[in-house]
């Protein structure tokens, strides 16, 4: 087995084209290897210590959040609480203390689990992928990566190296609530996010929602924006409930079964599209929504 | 006079040790030329072995020593004597160890376990409690009627058995207005203590020295000495901290099989668990029950007959568990007055893991079954509950389901308190309610030693066989001890844990320590008492019978000012007749139970020292989701005199804790195979601090007379009593119907409010 640091992202690359493995905060891969669920792999290149690719930059048009950004920095960034705050609603909820301040964002993505808590805040907000190799980038939509349960569509060479955000409208709010039984070191039983843009009425102008751990991916609910649209949030919710509920392809196992999971999805989504559309509305909602306003075993 | 002022706050010992993080653990300990311990464990649930050949395990580079059934003596141990060290042509269960190996590390460990050829013909899984007492049912023991055992019968499955009747079942049926019948099914839990257990052993010539996270230290030494045919005084267990046991701790576990694999290396040795160990390998689990219960009473409230049928899972064999079916027909009839009943408890063996004494055993999933019933039963005649218990539970002077009449107790208190600590008549949100449920537990009397000492400088020693398993109750000794001598409860220093140095002890097993070993710690002060107060005597020129001790000095009753100093005294005795103290204590008898027949009876005619308890829990159900959250938590106990209010207090939060857990969220999970699907953390949900609501505690301070020291019962186990059944009578006030099936999950409390579900 070997293990090289990576000094520079080029560095990092060079050792992916030859068949290396990424790892940052390790909290999937080291755990997974720990549990036995796949051995570590033979040759691996750590690139915790890529300081730029830890940082949270605005551009021209939205955001970047670098691959090697964790959790902890998310919950509390000021750019991600006001303007994406359905990704820090996410964020705060993963794991633990510990897994926060050292499990990052593309860790999260790149390990493709359909009940990741980041995923479908991202698909709502709009983010793509930024993958880089030492051939070249390329960018790649979040519907179009994930592929299966700890699939992905990138090259094994590919790095992801950053997440872009589009800039939020005016009028917009999100957030990411889950279903949880207890109020830590929980893992999704389900999840929903949602984001809202308000016409000036009080009506729904558009939006997205994107269901955790009822598929073998994150997903879209892809009628939710014609759904919710010159809607109230009260009726958007409803509608979007069902259609959460009916789109959602859940298994049943230990968590939950697939009728219990179905129909929770559903609640989820409502929870996630009212509190998208209250914080879309000025109302300061505090992150994670779960703690806020009482999602399952929360308030 | 309360034993600490109010002023003073007890710093337990070992408190600063394991908050910074210096403690040591088994884990912890290194020790030249040390090997790894590996298991091969059966990872099938019930099947004959056809081929078991280690040789090429014994080739692999670095590998010393790889054990089966033929590297040890041929001995069968347990409650019930069913099990082997290793399993010979039959495994049992999936946990069951079939080969040990040590290595120079773990890696060369576990190349030995993949180069182990075995091979199993799969036999008939047995799982399922009611099928597995039908008749033709396959049997988990073929061979058991040859195992010995004490006053057990033979039949079929079933591992123990109790029966108990009292007055006439039928006739009391006849005379009910009402007759209500209810079924409960738990599921298997785990204690799930934060350190998984490790075993480090080092030969000396002929003498081992076994360093080990058990929780009963001198149970360990003699199973040692059972299973490997050693004399006591060759074997010395000794335990660094260990990192909570909860009874997972209890019994006899690894130190016979890291000794055995020590001696064959020739170079100490050590076992540290994986959390997925920690579930599936020891014989300690909370059995998974089925519970009935048919209950007779008038419209006026009164009861007038019980009728109880208990199903326990023992599993694959008996560790401690010979007694459950006891506990569990006490526990289902419940603390309450009626005159007419009849019990009847199995303990079953199944291919699943073997149980075992669990923080309260038996009684959590009894508990809330029985007073899940009781909330029924009150609804039927339209009494509120807590004025149904107060009219139904035993009183002092009262004669309880057994027949045994209670002396001074403080039930009726503990359900006063604990409905006016939480508010019970408060205005709730509409998804909000408050449910209530009472619990007992029984003490358990039992020999114990300690030895007390004090050196020149007036520093005392107290050296006791009792076992600190994270309850503080070691660290409480020295309270006692100060008592008896006038002096401070820092004046001594404890020697604790390690069987060669320290009188015998039953070990932190059963809420034992204080009762047994503070008795014994507080005869062997009384002894150096004697002895100071002689010495005084000579001094003062006072009779020895004038002298109190107190602050620290001796002096005349009556005259203060005619006082010499305790450390004058040790003084003086440094150059004569030593202050040596060894104390044992004569345990209280058990009461005798009148009128009940007991057959094939493992348990306690009558329950010595009976702690009650009432728990009062606030509820909020999320309607849509099923979820349940624990608001606030009332607790109202009587454990008799309470010794140290913040130690008992924390047993009470950490009791109730547990019991939230056990109500909601945990739950062993098992396939049609036997085998456990959630053994680790991530699917087994543990309760975690921030899940933690307010608990309030209340202590019902009855002086109870012989029992323990001062007064005092036990407390450790019975705060893990009530809480589960107070929180399924909170949901059941919100969704108009129990849920009939234990941890009452988010997804079940879901399926019985939508009238469906699995049951």
């Amino acid at each position: 087995m070997s293990f090289a640091i990576a000094g520079s992202l080029d560095e990092a690359l060079a050792a992916l084209a030859v068949g290396a493995r990424p790892i940052a905060g390790g909290t999937d891969l080291v755990v997974g290897a720990r549990q036995g669920k796949a051995p570590l792999p033979a040759s691996l290149v750590a690139i915790d210590r890529l300081d730029e690719l830890a940082h949270i930059e605005s551009r021209d048009r939205g955001i970047r959040i670098g691959a090697m950004v964790t959790h902890s920095q998310l919950m509390i960034d000021q750019m991600i609480v006001s303007g994406y705050t359905a990704l820090a609603d996410a964020a705060a909820l993963v794991g633990s203390p510990s897994t926060r301040n050292i499990g990052t964002l593309g860790g999260n993505v790149m390990n493709a689990s359909p009940a990741m808590d980041t995923g479908a805040p991202l698909m709502v907000l709009g983010a793509v992928a930024q993958l880089r190799s030492a051939r070249g980038s390329r960018t790649v939509e979040l519907s179009d990566l994930w592929t299966g349960p700890g699939q992905t569509s990138a090259e094994t060479e590919e790095l992801c190296v950053a997440i872009d955000l589009p800039p939020r409208p005016a009028r917009s709010g999100s957030a990411y609530v889950r279903l949880e039984y207890r109020r830590a070191m929980e893992i999704a039983i389900v999840g929903a996010a949602a984001s809202v843009t308000l016409a000036d009425d009080g009506t729904i102008l558009g939006g997205a929602v994107a269901l955790s751990a009822v598929a073998p991916t994150i997903i879209e609910v892809d009628d939710a924006g014609a759904l919710m649209t010159g809607h109230l949030p009260d009726a958007a919710a409803a509608a979007v409930a069902t259609a959460a509920s009916d789109v959602a392809r859940p298994i049943s196992d230990l968590r939950a079964s697939d009728t219990y999971r179905r129909h929770t999805v559903g609640v989820m989504a409502a929870r996630a599209v009212d509190a998208a559309a209250r914080r879309a509305a000025g109302e300061e909602i505090g992150v994670p929504v779960n703690r806020a306003i009482g999602v399952g075993a929360s308030r | 006079m309360p034993l600490l002022t109010e002023s003073k706050v007890f710093i337990r010992p070992d408190g600063p040790d394991k908050v910074t993080g210096s403690g040591r653990y088994v884990a912890d300990i290194t020790l030249t030329g040390m090997l790894t311990a590996k298991f091969l464990y059966a990872g099938i649930s019930h099947a004959e072995i056809i081929r078991l050949d280690v040789s090429a395990a014994r080739r692999v580079p670095g590998v010393l020593a790889v054990l089966t059934h033929e590297d040890v003596p041929e001995r069968r141990f347990g409650s019930i004597a069913d099990r082997t060290l290793f399993a010979k042509d039959v495994v049992r269960f999936e946990g069951e160890v079939v080969a040990a190996v040590a290595a120079i590390d773990a890696e060369a460990a576990q190349k030995a376990l993949d180069a182990v050829v075995v091979e199993y013909k799969p036999l008939q899984v047995v799982t399922d409690l009611e099928e597995a007492i039908a008749d033709g049912a396959p049997l988990v023991h073929e061979g058991w009627a040859d195992y010995e055992a004490a006053n057990v019968e033979r039949n079929g499955n079933v591992a123990s058995f109790t029966s108990m009747t009292r007055g006439d079942v039928e006739k009391g049926m006849a005379q009910a207005d009402h007759v209500v019948f209810g079924r409960y099914v738990a599921d298997a839990t785990h204690a799930a203590p934060i350190e998984p257990r490790g075993v480090l052993a080092q030969w000396e010539g002929d003498r081992v020295t076994i360093w080990s996270s058990t929780q009963v230290p001198f149970q360990a030494r003699d199973g040692v000495c059972e299973t490997l045919d050693l004399p006591t005084n060759r074997v010395r267990i000794i335990v660094p901290h260990m990192g909570g046991g909860f009874g997972g701790k209890c019994g006899f576990h690894y130190e016979a099989h890291v000794a055995a694999l020590a001696r064959v290396a020739r170079r100490p040795v050590r076992l540290v668990f994986s959390r997925r160990e920690e579930f599936i390998a020891p014989d300690r689990r909370r059995e998974g029950m089925i519970i009935e219960i048919t209950t007779g009473l008038k419209s006026d409230g009164t009861l007038t007959a019980r009728r109880v049928r208990v199903l326990l899972d023992n599993g694959a064999y008996s560790a401690d568990s010979s007694f459950f079916p006891h506990m569990a027909a006490m526990h289902t009839l419940g603390p309450y007055k009626i005159d007419n009943i009849h019990a009847e408890a199995f303990s079953i063996y199944t291919n699943h893991q073997p149980s075992g004494s669990v923080r309260a055993p038996t009684a959590p999933q009894t508990c809330w079954a029985l007073e899940s019933h009781t909330d029924e039963l009150a609804a039927v005649v339209g009494m509120d509950p807590v004025a149904f218990r107060q009219q139904n539970c035993i009183d002092t002077g009262e004669t309880g389901v057994a027949g045994q009449v209670y002396d001074e107790i403080g039930l009726q208190e503990c359900i006063r308190e604990a409905v006016s600590g939480i508010d019970y008549g408060q205005d709730l949100e509409d998804d909000e309610a408050i449910g209530v449920a009472v619990g007992w537990w029984p003490s358990f009397p039992g020999a114990s030693g300690a030895f007390v000492k004090i050196d020149r400088d007036g520093k005392g020693v107290i050296t006791t066989g009792a076992q600190e398993c994270g309850t503080g109750s070691v660290m409480t000794l020295p309270i006692l001890a100060a008592a008896e001598l006038g002096m401070e409860p820092e004046d001594f220093e404890l020697v604790y844990q390690d069987t060669s140095v320290a009188p015998y002890d039953e070990g932190a097993t059963g809420s034992q320590t204080i009762l047994n070993n503070g008795r014994a710690t507080v005869e062997a002060a009384r002894q150096i008492a004697v002895q100071l107060k002689n010495l005084a005597a000579k001094k003062l020129e006072a009779s020895p019978d004038d002298i109190v001790l107190a602050d620290g000095r001796a002096h005349v009753a009556g005259s203060p000012e005619s006082a010499v100093s305790i450390v004058e005294l040790a003084g003086v005795a440094a150059g004569g007749e030593l202050l040596l103290g060894k104390g044992s204590g004569t345990p209280p008898e058990y009461p005798s139970a009148v009128g009940v027949a007991c057959v094939g009876d493992q348990g306690l005619s009558g329950w010595a020292g009976p702690q009650f308890s009432c728990h009062a829990v606030k509820i909020r159900l999320d309607r849509e989701t099923g979820v349940v959250r624990v608001l606030d938590v009332s607790a109202a106990h009587d454990s008799g005199v309470i010794i140290n209010p913040i130690g008992a207090s924390g047993q009470v939060e950490g009791g109730v804790m547990m019991g939230i857990g056990q109500a909601l969220t945990e739950g062993t999970v098992y396939d049609e195979d036997g085998a456990q699907k959630n053994p680790a953390f991530l699917d087994y949900k543990l309760q975690t601090m921030a899940d933690a609501p307010p608990i309030r505690v209340h202590f019902a301070e009855v002086h109870t007379p012989n029992m323990g020291p001062h007064g005092s019962k036990p407390i450790a186990e019975a705060p893990n009593v009530a809480t589960a059944a107070a929180i399924s009578n909170a949901i059941t006030k919100l969704t108009g119907q129990p849920v009939p099936r234990l941890p009452m999950t988010a997804q079940r409390v879901w399926e019985t409010m939508r009238g469906g579900g699995d049951g």
